[in-house]
């Protein structure tokens, strides 16, 4: 039984290849098509920069994102947390306070609700859904008694410099977002942590029985999320030179959707930065490809739900597969 | 080898039969050329070891799994059973020892479940659910008030609720996995009265258990199945559990185990008084070199103890102390892995290995301090304990990168060793060391088990398969209702005495 199984080596045929590579496939067939309907603007220098600015902020929450779902989690308040990270940045630096300080407290905020959010899901065993959906609605209520329901604007010059600035004629916020993903690429792949994280993404007994801190794992992962969401809303605020309690959120379910086509990239189907990276650049391309095409905005929105339910599916394709 | 069909007699009708079936998952084969035929008003026994396909012959008969090829025929037709509930329709129910009955609803509902409940338009009609619940109860010669929930009930009650749903249902073929697993001696009686009764009205019953013993008192034909191949069909009376063991295994059981070594009397190990949520009061030894077998029924308290000593389960009172260092307590599995303790789960596929990650991130799961410094890990390392562990248990992949869940069974068991035995553990606990594994492998594992102990390492195995334990270990611990209720050298160990340990009675003989 256990020696004549040659069968069971997949065979690399067709059809597999495709469901392999079908969400990369996907995404040169959006170049490509976005490239034949206007080929004098989408490629070019001047676009593609657009395309990679739009997107930074949302790369930088989907690599949040990333780092939850890594641990089998997700996190439904992230949108919400930039919101009020950025909110605060602002009323703070209309306070006075200086710019630093204010960058400073936060992305503290941000740590102290990913916090929450990992010792309520961690320690009191509640799940992610119900946690994180709670801390959303408080936190974006939070946002509404920070901005006192307006929008807060005339933000200091170098402040706004932070999202406006460029360097080498790229704006600032694509290299943060290059830096964010860079860093949180490596936690994944070359610490002890990061091992812990899909350890316990893959199995949790498996990994609690393997002598793993899946708890704190976990804790920490949201932890991080919360961060990384707060700097994310926070380079938003700076971005638009103006703070609303509901600017972050619709990166929420864009960064779930990143996340999600970027496990269709790789064959084990687990959460992973560069597939989720491959899925940011689906969801940008798309977005400025249909703006260009003078798409009405909520034709995306409806658009990307589809997209959610086509990577899904492929993903499920996939595992039944196996 | 002997063909299954038996000789069709115009008396007995053949109620449910499978013919050639096929059926192979990721390549490995779990049936190749099974066969079954059961007769109307019979107790079959499908007999084979873990792994021998009968839980896969099983699930094929009743919808749950599609063959590759082969036939079933009912009542002389062919059929097909898409899903479960086709295959309920047809009469075939099969019950199974955990789930069966609803816990939240009352028995009479749980009998009259789903289809069966009787409605006008959507509403349901009481009186006519509480006489149709009544009048399967009354076929089996049960007393069990019908407004109780069902998860108020005795083991056995409970039980007798799922055969009542199964007549409710007008079951023609019944299948019992293990039915008596959780059941007490006298429970055993009235559950095998009632199937003797049934049997007499005609229903067909394919029994499947481990227990050789229940099987010569209670059935009437017996199927042995190997590797995925049924190798005999006979009468019950014409054969001996001696034939029926060498059958299943396909040698003598002699040959699977190797030689005993000899312990040291090093104490690699000391419990002491040690208290969880089941476990009361165990203490005991466990010396250098030595293999310790930890027997028992099901849910006496074996697979606790072994958590609480792996520091993956809390207990609330007692020492562990490894060599001459005392673990503080409930210490967690990471400082009980430091101090030499490791354990190879009972489930593999829920607590051994991560199915979709590979070989080599698996057993750098639980050796990240020895593939990491400063928080960072080192590829190479984890390539290397990769290479040794592959090697050394002879673990048959394409390489370290193969996902575990590609493997048979076997090789995802050794995957499991090769993780923990990287740790160096001074005392291995082991539980349920070959579920689910073939014969081959199996006889490997034993003697794996013995170079570790003959090496010095201390093993802690335990099982729930008797001849297992007599064969692989050198001494026996018995454990009765979270309690030791006895302790045996294997040497001198018969079934007998073991049996006697595990049911709490310590110096009476039981009668099956």
């Amino acid at each position: 039984m256990s020696t004549t199984n040659a069968p069971a080596k997949p065979g690399r045929s067709l059809g597999r290849t495709l469901l392999q590579g079908g969400t990369v496939i996907a995404l040169l067939a959006l170049i490509g098509f976005f490239f034949a309907m206007r080929p004098d603007v989408f490629l070019s220098f001047t676009n593609v920069k657009n395309i990679l600015f739009q997107v930074s902020i949302l790369a930088i929450i989907a690599s949040a994102q990333t780092v939850v779902m890594v641990v089998g989690d997700f996190d439904l308040s992230l949108g919400a947390i930039s919101s009020l990270a950025g909110a605060v940045a602002a009323a703070l630096m209309l306070g006075g306070v200086p710019m630093w300080i204010a960058i400073s407290v936060a992305a503290g905020v941000g740590l102290l609700i990913g916090l929450a959010n990992g010792f309520l899901i961690a320690y009191l065993r509640l799940s992610a859904f119900v946690a994180t959906l709670a801390t959303m609605t408080s936190v974006v209520g939070l946002a509404y008694l920070v901005t006192a329901g307006t929008t807060l604007f005339s933000l200091p010059e170098g402040f706004n410099n932070l999202g406006q600035g460029k360097f080498l004629n790229v704006p600032l916020p694509v290299y943060i977002a290059i830096v964010i993903s860079l860093i949180i690429w490596s936690i994944l792949r070359f610490t002890t942590l990061g091992r812990s994280w899909s350890a316990t993404g893959g199995n949790q007994e498996v990994a609690r029985l393997s002598g793993v801190n899946v708890r704190r794992a976990r804790l920490l992962a949201f932890t991080l999320a919360g961060v990384v969401s707060a700097i994310g809303g926070i380079i938003l605020a700076a971005r638009l030179g103006s703070a609303s309690a509901v600017q972050g959120s619709d990166n929420m379910m864009f960064s779930v959707a990143a996340v999600f086509l970027g496990m269709t990239v790789i064959r084990s189907g687990m959460a992973n930065l560069g597939g989720t990276m491959v899925g940011v650049t689906i969801i940008g391309v798309m977005s400025n490809g249909l703006n260009i095409l003078g798409v009405n905005s909520y034709v995306q929105q409806v658009v990307t739900g589809l997209i959610i339910i086509a990577a899904v599916t492929l993903s499920s394709l996939k595992n039944r597969e196996r | 080898m002997n063909a299954a069909t038996t000789t069709v007699d115009s008396s007995h009708t053949i109620a449910l039969e499978a013919r050639d079936i096929f059926k192979h998952f990721d390549g490995v084969h779990a049936l190749s050329g099974a066969k079954l035929s059961v007769r109307k008003g019979e107790i079959h026994a499908l007999l084979g070891e873990n792994g021998a396909g009968k839980s896969t012959l099983v699930k094929v008969l009743t919808g749950l799994y599609t063959p590759d090829s082969g036939t079933i025929v009912q009542n002389g037709s062919d059929v097909e059973f898409a899903n479960v509930r086709v295959a309920n329709r047809a009469g075939i129910v099969a019950l199974y020892q955990e789930l069966s009955i609803i816990p939240s609803i009352s028995v009479a509902e749980n009998i009259m479940l789903g289809e069966q409940t009787p409605n006008r338009g959507g509403l349901v009609q009481w009186k006519t659910l509480r006489r149709g619940a009544q009048e399967q109860l009354d076929r089996l010669n049960q007393k069990i008030p019908l407004g109780e929930l069902a998860g108020e009930l005795s083991p056995v009650q409970q039980t007798m609720v799922a055969f009542a749903r199964a007549l409710a249902t007008n079951a023609q073929v019944l299948i019992l996995d293990e039915p008596t697993a959780s059941l007490t001696d006298t429970e055993i009686k009235d559950l095998f009265a009632v199937l003797r009764k049934l049997r007499d009205q005609g229903v067909a019953i394919v029994y499947v258990s481990h227990r050789l013993e229940e099987v010569f008192e209670l059935c009437d034909r017996l199927t042995i199945m190997r590797n995925g191949e049924t190798i005999i069909t006979k009468n019950v009376a014409d054969s001996n559990i001696d034939e029926v063991i060498s059958t299943m295994v396909g040698r003598a059981a002699g040959e699977l185990y190797p030689e005993r070594g000899t312990a040291t009397s090093t104490v690699a190990l000391t419990v002491e008084k040690v208290d969880g949520r089941k476990v009361k009061d165990i203490s005991f030894t466990a010396h250098k070199g030595e293999v310790l077998g930890i027997g028992g029924l099901a849910g006496s308290g074996r697979s606790e103890l072994l958590r609480i000593l792996a520091g993956a389960q809390k207990h609330t009172a007692g020492t562990i102390t490894v060599g001459d260092k005392t673990l503080r307590p409930s210490p967690g599995v990471s400082r009980a892995l430091e101090a030499g303790i490791a354990l190879v789960p009972e489930e593999r596929r829920s607590q051994g290995v991560i199915l979709s990650a590979t070989i080599q991130d698996n057993i750098a799961l639980a050796n990240i301090p020895g593939v990491s410094s400063f928080g960072l890990v080192s590829g190479a390392r984890i390539v290397d304990i990769t290479r040794r562990g592959m090697l050394d248990l002879q673990i048959k992949a394409r390489g370290p990168r193969q996902p575990v869940g590609e493997l048979s069974g076997g090789n995802q068991q050794k995957v499991v060793l090769a993780k923990m035995l990287a740790r160096k553990p001074k005392v291995l606990l082991m539980d349920e060391p070959t579920r689910g594994i073939d014969v081959g492998t199996k006889a490997e594992i034993y003697r794996l088990i013995r170079e570790l102990a003959a090496g010095g390492t201390t093993i802690i195995a335990v099982s729930s398969e008797l001849p297992e334990l007599m064969g692989m270990s050198d001494r026996i611990i018995i454990m009765h209702e979270g309690q030791i209720s006895g302790e045996v050298q294997a040497a001198t160990a018969t079934e007998e005495i073991l049996l006697a340990y595990c049911y709490g009675k310590a110096d009476s003989h039981v009668n099956n």
